[in-house]
């Protein structure tokens, strides 16, 4: 030990190429040994969810800079950069994310862009939202410019995707959290969009309520064209269901008793409130036009065409008040048909029988109370009745053999009187009609069928 | 430390063989030894540099510096004392009795 001792002082010699290697060392591994420490204290926080993870060596120091989503987090964040093999010291730069109060979402979509922003309450919620919107909206570009906040209510994860679903249904517009309230804004892509949403939002999660869906939808239309050319009435456009569907149809087929019916209807949700009651009247009006044009847009109603006297159009426009639900707005543009050519008592003989061979004169049942449905036949009739001005016409009315022969004489009267009544109205001189009722005195079938009955039940018109 | 000899070793034995040259020359060489006060002046600044990489109050660079020094001076002083004291072997056998 003692030599040892005596050897030692001897030794320094060696110190100088000691320092050499280690100049030499220092050179060549300080920048090996900063990357492969910081890339170890990078991977030793990989699996903790934090954002804007920030590592740099210096020497064997790290400097750990990151925003944590809890102070547990954070704290566990630190002590696996500590624990890193090969770390000396940490330069702690951590820090929680902050708070945001409100904590406000919000997807926004610009037809073909959707773009998700505001606060994510995590990294994994913010990638798991982006994929929902990916998925409910294929083709689309989707954009994302969502930070990170902490603050976020319970089940935001869910109402958010609930919303993204949603956005699917807008052609433009806006969903938006602030905290547990939901508000939406914009168009709806489709017809039945408007209601589809507010069905869905019925479903967000507990502790969410709605402030504000203004979605708007699309104008619901319902359109019917009357052409006198090819005799046809086309509707086209929406319908609620199939049940109105089918009382569309019918009111078509009895009010346009000479026309086809084209259908083109579709069944979608979203009719306003009072449709089919603004509908089957528009219907009845379009009826006594030769030609025209029925539009129904949401509660706007525009009807357009030529009727077929002066009379017809002012009873039309004088009815639109009535005959229509409140809330709605109608509008006419009415004009009148010119007059067609006067013709003999004998051509007018025939134009009444071929209309009536059509389609009868109707009346509520047991009553003298002209049906609507048979306005558009009448105003044929009245037409007609202008283009003999100079004849006398009988317009007699007819019974079933059911019930009394004088109940049946009386409705026969006053049945063809009711008619009488119509074309005075709509301005022929009263001399020139006779009403008489003949009862059940001259059936024209027998009265043993339903058929036979409802043959006999009928107003003739002769021209004299 | 286990992460420094694992990062350094070729360094550290590179330092370690040339201890052991040093201390295998120092027991024959006529060069002139350090004196005494000298060798208790480097002992303190030796002491003061562990106190310093110990207590690790030299931030960064510098301080990683220091350690790579102090851990390499570590096998330098094991080969010194290993060579000689396996000279001081060779030189006792090899001497003439007398």
């Amino acid at each position: 030990m003692r030599g040892l001792f005596r050897w030692s002082s001897k030794w320094w010699p060696g110190v100088v190429p000691l320092v050499l290697f280690w100049v030499i060392a220092a050179w060549n591994n300080t920048v090996a040994v900063e990357t492969d420490l910081a890339g170890k204290a990078a991977s030793a926080v990989k699996d903790i969810v934090l954002d804007k993870v920030k590592i740099s060596a210096d020497g064997r120091d790290i400097d750990f800079e990151a925003e944590a989503f809890s102070e547990e987090g954070r704290r566990g964040a630190l002590t696996a950069v500590e624990a890193a093999p090969g770390v000396r010291l940490v330069n702690d730069q951590t820090r929680l994310v902050p708070e945001s109060k409100p904590f406000v979402w919000s997807a926004e979509r610009e037809v073909a862009k959707i773009t998700l922003s505001g606060n994510a309450p995590l990294p994994a919620v913010k990638g798991k939202l982006m994929d929902v919107a990916r998925d409910q909206v294929k083709g689309i570009e989707i954009a994302d410019q969502m930070g990170l906040a902490r603050g976020a209510p319970v089940n935001f994860e869910d109402a958010a995707a609930l919303l993204i679903g949603q956005i699917g249904k807008l052609k433009d517009g806006k969903v938006t959290i602030s905290d547990s309230t939901v508000s939406l804004s914009g168009m709806a892509r489709d017809l039945g969009g408007r209601e589809a949403i507010a069905a869905a939002l019925k479903t967000l999660p507990q502790g969410f309520s709605v402030a504000a869906n203004d979605v708007k939808a699309p104008p619901y239309i319902f359109q019917a064209n009357k052409d006198p050319v090819a005799v046809t009435l086309t509707l086209s456009g929406y319908v609620p269901d199939e049940n109105i569907h089918a009382v569309v149809l019918g009111a078509s087929s009895r009010k346009f008793f000479s026309e086809k019916v084209v259908d083109n209807l579709k069944t979608s949700l979203g009719a306003p409130p009072g449709f089919v009651n603004a509908v089957i009247p528009a219907l009845g009006v379009l009826s006594r036009l030769s030609t025209g044009t029925l539009v129904v847009s949401d509660r706007e109603v525009k009807i357009s065409g030529d009727a077929l006297y002066e009379a017809a159009a002012q009873q039309i426009h004088a009815g639109l008040a009535k005959d229509f639900p409140k809330e709605w707005q109608v509008t006419a543009d009415i004009s009148v048909r010119p007059a067609s050519a006067p013709v003999d008592a004998s051509v007018c003989q025939q134009l009444f029988s071929e209309l009536l061979s059509k389609a009868k004169i109707r009346f509520l049942t047991g009553r003298d109370t002209l049906d609507s449905d048979s306005t558009g036949l009448l105003d044929r009739l009245v037409e007609t009745a202008l283009r003999c001005p100079n004849a006398t016409i009988e317009i007699a009315g007819h019974t079933d053999s059911d019930g009394e022969d004088t109940a049946n004489q009386t409705l026969s009267e006053r049945r063809a009187q009711a008619v009488l009544d119509y074309f005075v109205k709509a301005g022929l001189p009263a001399d020139r009609f006779t009403a008489i009722g003949y009862g059940g005195t001259k059936p024209i079938a027998s009265n043993d069928t339903d058929d036979g009955k409802a043959q006999n039940r009928r107003i003739e018109f002769l021209v004299r | 430390m286990a992460y420094m000899i694992a990062f350094h070793w070729g360094w550290l034995l590179a330092s370690l063989v040339l201890g052991f040259c040093m201390g295998w020359v120092a027991v024959v060489t006529h060069a002139r030894p350090v004196p005494r006060r000298w060798m208790i002046v480097l002992g303190v600044v030796a002491a003061g540099l562990v106190a310093l990489a110990v207590t690790q109050v030299v931030p960064g660079r510098f301080g990683y510096w220091l350690d790579l020094l102090l851990i390499m001076f570590v096998p330098y002083l094991v080969g010194c004392a290993i060579g000689s004291q396996l000279r001081d072997w060779v030189v006792m056998r090899t001497a003439p009795p007398g």
